[in-house]
């Protein structure tokens, strides 16, 4: 079984499914380590980079 | 007519002036023939950086209809908008008709600290376990000292010993 929580659809509104999918840097995890497949990874990387864009998540750790 | 989402990151020091700033949001979609099918205010947020250093947003959420060229005269006009900070419209196939996940955040958020108000005694409650636990810990951390020094004296004699 996944440990992941993966939804019917990515919404970028929904921080909590998406923090799962960045690392503690704000880093997007590769596929091959989270076993998402291709077309929900694509959708995923699309989303998180839409809540980055609105504060949502952060593009990293450095921001001051 | 293509279907969209909105959302905009308004300056968190002119909340005040949310009415204001929603009759003019409308008089514009209006004006550009789009029309507004769902509001959620979702309130002050904190943001995960800051922008254009204000560390709070005050975030708004749209669902509309309209026409894509009439499109880019709305966003002319919201550029030079000083109160938003961020905006973005995304073409979506279909509305969800549920409220958003930010907007359900925010509202248990605000519940939180309501009922935090009234209980007192749970809290003196919880203090007292804690302390119980507390003295658990320390209990059984000082048993395991004393057996270790134990252990230490033993093997000190058996090095003696040989």
């Amino acid at each position: 079984m996944s440990k992941y929580e993966l939804p019917k659809s990515f919404d970028y509104k929904d921080v909590n499914i998406l923090k799962q999918f960045i690392t503690e840097t704000g880093k997007i995890i590769p596929a091959r380590v989270t076993g998402v497949s291709a077309s929900n990874q694509r959708k995923l990387t699309r989303n998180i980079k839409i809540a980055r864009f609105l504060a949502l998540i952060p593009y990293t750790d450095m921001h001051k | 007519m293509n279907k969209y989402e909105a959302v905009i990151i308004l300056n968190p020091n002119l909340s005040n002036k949310m009415e204001s700033f929603m009759k003019d949001f409308d008089s514009l979609l209006s004006n550009n023939s789009f029309s507004i099918l769902k509001t959620e205010d979702v309130g002050r947020r904190q943001l995960a950086y800051s922008i254009n250093s204000h560390n709070k947003g005050h975030y708004l959420l749209f669902n509309l209809e309209g026409d894509p060229s009439k499109l880019i005269d709305i966003e002319n006009k919201i550029k030079y908008n000083e109160s938003i900070i961020r905006h973005i419209f995304i073409v979506v196939k279909q509305h969800n008709g549920e409220d958003s996940h930010l907007l359900v955040e925010s509202k248990t958020k605000k519940k939180e600290a309501d009922s935090e108000d009234n209980p007192v005694e749970n809290i003196e409650v919880k203090k007292d376990d804690d302390l119980k636990k507390i003295k658990e810990v320390v209990d059984t951390e000082s048993d395991k000292a004393s057996e270790n020094a134990e252990d230490a004296t033993v093997s000190d004699e058996e090095v003696k010993d040989e």
